[in-house]
């Protein structure tokens, strides 16, 4: 598979809709691009030009901020973006690699199945979490935030890995199915917000523990040194704050009892200085 | 053949292909690992009347293990999958589950001589036993996919990098398993015959021949010790047994039965018998036992080395003994 190397021309008047584009596009200068109302070639608004590496890059500084739906529906290869990305970033992925250098906007990594997406720097809201007006969020693969993720992170979210490096906003996990989340940073209120199952690991305690979860009368050694690992493998083998996590002590809280309440909010102890 | 007066028959073992698996157990400390993989390998030596064929492979560090616990590997074989699925689920179920502070995993089935073994793949290899949500290669057998079941609704699910874990609570916190294990076509039967002048002797040489194939990976010898004192034929005078005593290996029937193999001199046999991952490996164990006896030699009262076999009609490999000798001096 061939690669391309896309650049920018200049900041889009109106939002870009990218869904249509994909590595195994025939075309791909042909591929039309939503510009508001209207569909465009794509070589209205990128110079286009192979990439030796076989992966498709994209270019263009802050403009691609107004990209949106940047490796919708991914199924395999490499996706780079040199720079932010609108929104829908990842949604509905299941498969390849993309990597964001920059900041995400709304609703990134929603719906995603399967694949790795990394956001070098933060998320808006809504990442992890359901395309408007469905009822499974995050399902599958891996995302990794590097900076900070907005409100109702991994809302409704039933499979997968999702691991934020800095602070995460307003009800973290709510109505969250399975899977696991990860924030190394402090986090908003109401965490675990209608939480049935699936394990929320928190760096830093909440200033408020919510009152529907309950301490666990025992501990989870051999899950937990499963998890850690693999936290640690994603998020800390560059010497990132998940790197200590398999000897950390944890302190495990189960809720939310106001739902199924078979979820686990992980609190990690703070490593001795 | 004669090496170090012992001489080496110019006979092969037979062996037959069964389905097999390696499965982890984790615990606490390594002792409580061990009580679970004895318990979890009792009464396998045979598949004449066990089910199975099981035995400890060897015990892990803690390095070595999904969850940096001390640990146990093991290996399970059987005539089918269908029936390894079944004793998998009774033992794993009857005695590591009952265990403290035990966990249980999907080993790594892949023979080293693919450059991978037990507890360590190679930094994204698609399946192992040392790394949480490696892909294991063959068929997929259920783990602890139906004793989550023990539960009752408050089991727990776990994906974690691609491998489900079962995450069941018991009285001591919870018991991890492995959704599903993984079975590759293995090869059972294979075997040594140690003769021997006595029986001193004759345990002295198993027991340095076991000794020395306990050093290869991916095989077992499956009984007490790994040795067997009685050998067996198929078939039997009475209609309901499949398999009787090897009369021809009997010193006590020397004389009395007209196909006896052994001479005056030899007046004790044991029998090791092998199973393995693959015929690589198996050749490999037998190889390791005779080369141990070999050391040992006539002065110790091994006198000769010869192998079971039923004609080559019955099972597909051959172990020719003085190939598997020439192929190691080569």
């Amino acid at each position: 598979m061939s690669g391309w190397r896309l650049r920018l021309k200049q900041a889009p008047a109106l939002r870009l809709d990218l869904r249509e584009l994909s590595l195994a596009a025939e075309d791909i200068e042909r591929v039309r691009v939503g510009h508001g109302n209207a569909l465009v070639p794509l070589a209205e608004f990128f110079d286009v030009a192979p990439d030796a590496d076989g992966r498709l890059l994209l270019e263009g500084g802050e403009g691609l901020a107004r990209c949106d739906r940047i490796g919708w529906g991914m199924k395999q290869g490499a996706l780079i973006v040199d720079g932010p990305a609108g929104h829908y970033a990842g949604a509905c992925m299941s498969g390849g690699t993309l990597h964001i250098h920059g900041s995400a906007g709304l609703l990134a990594a929603c719906e995603m199945s399967g694949g790795a997406l990394t956001i070098d720097g933060d998320a808006g809201d809504f990442a992890a979490s359901t395309l408007p007006g469905s009822m499974d969020g995050m399902r599958g693969g891996t995302l990794i935030v590097k900076g900070s993720a907005g409100a109702r992170f991994g809302d409704r979210m039933r499979r997968g890995t999702a691991l934020v490096f800095g602070d995460a906003g307003d009800f973290l996990a709510s109505r969250m199915v399975a899977g696991t989340i990860a924030v190394a940073g402090a986090v908003g209120v109401h965490p675990g917000y209608g939480m049935r199952r699936g394990s929320l690991v928190l760096l830093q305690a909440p200033a408020r523990l919510p009152a529907t979860f309950v301490p666990a009368g025992a501990e989870a050694p051999v899950f937990w040194q499963l998890l850690a690992r693999e936290l640690a493998r994603h998020g800390g083998v560059f010497g990132g704050p998940f790197a200590e996590l398999p000897s950390r002590r944890i302190e495990r809280h189960l809720g939310d009892l106001a739902a199924d309440g078979r979820g686990e909010l992980i609190l990690v102890s703070q490593p001795k200085t | 053949m004669i090496r170090n007066g012992v001489l080496i028959d110019d006979g092969f073992a037979e062996a037959f292909p069964m389905k097999g698996t390696r499965l982890i157990i984790t615990a606490h400390n390594a002792e409580w690992a061990r009580h679970a993989a004895v318990a979890a390998t009792g009464f396998a030596t045979s598949v004449i009347a066990c089910g199975c064929e099981a035995a400890i492979e060897r015990e892990l560090g803690a390095d070595e293990t999904p969850d940096g616990r001390p640990g146990i590997s093991l290996l399970i074989f059987s005539m089918s999958g269908k029936e390894l699925a079944k004793q998998i689920e009774r033992r794993v179920g009857q005695c590591v589950l009952t265990c403290p502070t035990t966990a249980v995993y999907a080993g790594s089935v892949v023979s080293p001589s693919t450059g991978e073994y037990a507890g360590r793949p190679p930094e994204g290899a698609r399946h192992g036993l040392g790394r949480p949500g490696a892909m294991p290669e063959g068929e997929a057998m259920p783990l602890g996919r139906n004793l989550r079941f023990f539960g009752d609704g408050w089991q727990i699910s776990k994906v974690i990098a691609g491998q489900r874990y079962w995450r069941v609570p018991v009285m001591d916190g919870e018991f991890v398993a492995q959704e599903s294990c993984y079975v590759v076509k293995g090869v059972g039967g294979g075997n040594l015959l140690l003769l021997c002048t006595d029986v001193d002797a004759a345990l002295a040489a198993a027991e340095a021949a076991v000794a020395a194939m306990r050093c290869v990976p991916n095989v077992i010898m499956p009984f007490p010790g790994g040795v067997v004192r009685s050998g067996s034929k198929v078939g039997s005078k009475y209609a309901s047994l499949s398999a009787s005593t090897n009369d021809a290996f009997c010193p006590s029937l020397r004389g009395l039965v007209p196909n006896s193999e052994l001479t005056p001199e030899i007046r004790c046999v044991m029998e090791i018998v092998i199973d393995g991952l693959s015929e690589a490996d198996v050749g490999a164990a037998m190889r390791a036992g005779m080369e141990a006896g070999i050391e040992l030699g006539a002065a110790n009262g091994l006198l000769r080395i010869a192998a079971g076999n039923y004609g080559g009609k019955l099972g597909p490999f051959h172990f020719h003994l003085r190939k598997l000798l020439g192929e190691a001096q080569s």
